[in-house]
């Protein structure tokens, strides 16, 4: 017995042993490949989101004490990270060594040749090539920021789903169940179909008004005065409604119908009915929410289910510091109309937006090499569970397997294991080079839409031919 | 006999900083408002348009909303904080308790960048979250949402924009009046004036240079109001209240469009310049063929 406990203790001390090793080499490595370059300040500018503060609060402090190297982080609000970011890297300016990329502006930034090919770059410079930095280790989400080769343009730093959230205390409540079967003649349950999303939005906004509560059915991510309404729109209730690619036939270069578009289509207009319809059932906020907003909402408690970004499912479920339903979050795929989940399966549509982003290096950086350095940093293995835990955000295939998400995962009912099992079923933005463009001249209709000036059908008609027009101007229209 | 090269000299740093920061950058906008440039476009590059940006504007709707609404929001807010700014001027110009707490209490405002102040009253309005409409609608049973409601948007950017710059006013009102003899006016009321008559044919006219140069000041800056508006509701609700700086950033096209956004800018410098003008003979009483 002796025997077997001094083998296993020197076992023990060889392992930890080797583990400083390891780590010291790792610290050496990261110190001498950085050494040219340190003292140097790299920038850089992304949305402030939960994966993006704990980049400019955890990681960038970490990096810089490994290397030296200063890490100037700007999370700003998202349309003036878009504003600055092309500002900057179409003037060719250099403020910023590293921009965040959302996966649905990459067509573009790609297009307009503004970014560097990080495979060839790390290729080009093998001493900054950190061998626990490995492309193939991401998640198949990678794939939006590659060209045809396969070279890698943006490191991912976040990937979500927009999911179907839903307080589980309201909804599995005995006597709210028991009002709600009387009401409508079947059991209340989350979601599964349009029909039973409006019952269940109508039943608790009622509910709420009766027991002098501030709670309503839904949210609506209806702002009349920022692209989040139409983004929900195009993104989320279209798609789940069988509106793909925001009804834009991009070979036939039109949004009509009458030219091979779908944005004016029956479709198109049944999903932005519903969407509409959603409004008076959704807290009074909902037209003046954004993403942040309606998250906020959601966290409130003053929404029964409601349409949520994934990267505030996790501070939503579990930080009691900012959250009023911590335990009592349930997640679920959100409501499709029948035949879109299997069209989705087959590769023939998708129900959702698969959001996210990564950072990549414009060419008009002037510290591309210690930028490389920083994004190795950040896409390194070792970082990845702790992120996802603060930012619910999932960029590598190993990290679904580690012990801190699997825990994470069973207070946030689920979210991460659905991301990884039905994730392929969403699908990023479409391949549109003139994205933000063509985004901002729908824009318009789609809030007067929500104001109620416009009908469904008016606002699409005259929002397909706007786009047209648009991608006339552009070079993109027939 | 002086050396006229010593004045040039001294003046040279600031004509400097007023040609590479000032007119170079307006050189150049001049310049991009005749060319086609749009970051997105497929073919990439400037190409020269001609008038074409400037024709474009013309007839394009929500440009033409948008400066309707630009005006109608300088004229509401000018108005208002010129009235509020003499009112609370001739009020500094006595003495009663606590006046120098509320001098500066006053100037508070003044001293929060715009942006700031948007957020502030973001907070304050927002529906759901804000206590202006929780308790519109708990004490008088009003339905406030700037998100829903242009007129209640349109109204809150105005009544911000007073908060904001009324002691602007207040403080250039208040020179004036520091800086305007007493005898006018007390041979004025002498001669039997009433309080209004003095105020109209004695106070106003010493104000005119005051009056003139404060509300030029706040024209220029109420057309190119921008962050205020913008945090507060976005330039929204929708196409209904948008400055004409706001359209040009939210526009369809125009944040990309470099080309389009610089002619937007040239005719909106083009707008303030003709404002001002315009007031100028109002106010000056300048008719043509006068002489100074």
């Amino acid at each position: 017995m002796k025997k077997l406990f001094t083998i296993v203790l020197a076992l023990a001390f060889a392992l930890l042993a080797n583990m400083s090793l390891v780590t010291a080499d790792m610290h050496d490595w990261w110190a001498d490949a950085a050494a040219p370059y340190a003292g140097a300040t790299i920038r850089g500018v992304s949305e402030s989101t939960p994966p993006s503060n704990y980049v400019a609060d955890v990681l960038a402090a970490q990096f810089t004490e490994l290397t030296g190297i200063n890490v100037e982080f700007e999370t700003t609000s998202w349309d003036q990270m878009y504003s600055k970011a092309i500002n900057d890297m179409e003037a060719n300016t250099g403020i910023y060594d590293f921009v965040y990329i959302e996966q649905d502006i990459i067509y573009s930034y790609l297009a307009q040749d503004y970014l560097v090919n990080l495979t060839q770059f790390a290729a080009d410079n093998p001493d900054l090539a950190y061998e626990g930095y490995d492309e193939s280790a991401f998640t198949s989400f990678a794939d939006y920021f590659k060209n045809a080769d396969g070279d890698l343009f943006g490191v991912p730093m976040e990937a979500f789903v927009k999911v179907y959230l839903y307080r589980k205390d309201l909804f599995e409540d005995a006597d709210i169940m028991a009002a709600f079967e009387e009401e409508y003649g079947y059991p209340l349950a989350p979601a599964e179909s349009f029909d039973q999303y409006a019952d269940n939005a109508a039943f608790f906004t009622a509910y709420g008004e009766s027991m002098d509560m501030d709670l309503w059915g839904t949210t609506v991510q209806g702002s009349t005065g920022h692209p989040a309404s139409t983004y929900e729109f195009l993104e989320s209730i279209g798609p789940s409604f069988g509106l793909y690619n925001w009804g834009i036939n991009l070979e036939a270069g039109s949004a009509q119908s009458a030219n091979g578009g779908a944005l004016d289509g029956d479709t198109a207009v049944e999903a932005l009915s519903f969407w509409l319809s959603m409004l008076p059932y959704a807290p009074p906020e909902a037209t003046s929410s954004t993403w942040d907003e309606v998250a906020s909402s959601f966290a409130a408690g003053r929404a029964a289910q409601g349409w949520v970004y994934g990267e505030n499912a996790a501070w939503i479920a579990t930080d009691e510091s900012r959250s009023a339903v911590t335990g009592n979050v349930g997640v679920r795929l959100p409501v499709t109309a029948e035949g879109v989940v299997d069209a989705a399966m087959m590769g023939d549509g998708y129900i959702g937006y698969y959001d996210g982003g990564a950072f990549g290096v414009p060419h008009s950086s002037r510290n591309k090499e210690a930028t490389l350095l920083w994004l190795q940093f950040i896409g390194q293995e070792s970082v990845q569970a702790e992120w996802a835990a603060a930012g619910a955000r999932i960029t590598h295939t190993a990290t679904f397997d580690d012990p801190l998400i699997a825990e994470q995962d069973t207070k946030v009912d689920g979210y991460y294991t659905l991301l990884e099992e039905q994730g392929p079923l969403f699908a990023g933005a479409p391949p549109f080079p003139f994205h933000a463009q063509v985004r901002e001249v729908i824009d318009p209709f789609i809030q007067r839409a929500i104001l109620g000036e416009l009908s469904p059908a008016e606002a699409l008609s005259q929002a397909a031919m706007a786009v047209d027009e648009e991608l006339s101007r552009l070079g993109y229209g027939m | 006999m002086r050396n006229p090269r010593t004045g040039w000299l001294l003046l040279s740093p600031t004509l400097i900083i007023l040609i590479v920061f000032g007119f170079m950058p307006f050189l150049y906008v001049l310049v991009v408002g005749f060319f086609d440039w749009n970051v997105f476009a497929a073919e990439a590059g400037m190409r020269f348009n001609g008038l074409g940006n400037f024709r474009r504007l013309v007839f394009d709707d929500l440009f033409l909303t948008s400066v309707g609404l630009t005006i109608r929001f300088a004229l509401f807010a000018i108005v208002s904080e010129v009235v509020l700014g003499f009112l609370l001027a001739q009020m500094l110009t006595r003495n009663f308790p606590g006046k120098s707490v509320f001098r500066i209490i006053h100037t508070f405002p003044l001293m929060i960048a715009p942006i700031a102040v948007g957020a502030i009253w973001r907070l304050l309005v927002i529906p759901g979250f804000g206590p202006v409409p929780f308790f519109l609608d708990r004490w008088f049973g009003l339905t406030y949402q700037i998100g829903t409601y242009p007129d209640q948007a349109l109204a809150t950017s105005v009544i911000m924009d007073v908060w904001h710059w009324t002691p602007f006013v207040t403080l250039t009102m208040l020179a004036g009046l520091s800086a305007m003899p007493r005898e006018p006016v007390e041979q004025a009321k002498v001669d039997g004036a009433s309080r209004l008559q003095v105020f109209w044919y004695v106070t106003l006219p010493f104000l005119r240079p005051v009056l003139l140069t404060t509300v030029f000041i706040r024209i220029m800056d109420a057309i190119r109001t921008v962050d205020e508006v913008w945090m507060l509701a976005g330039g929204g609700p929708g196409t209904r209240f948008t400055g004409i700086y706001i359209w040009r950033v939210t526009s369809p096209g125009a944040s990309a469009d470099w080309g389009y956004g610089s002619s937007i800018s040239l005719i909106t410098l083009y707008l303030t310049i003709v404002l001002c003008w315009l007031l100028f003979i109002a106010i000056s009483g300048r008719r043509k063929g006068e002489v100074e």
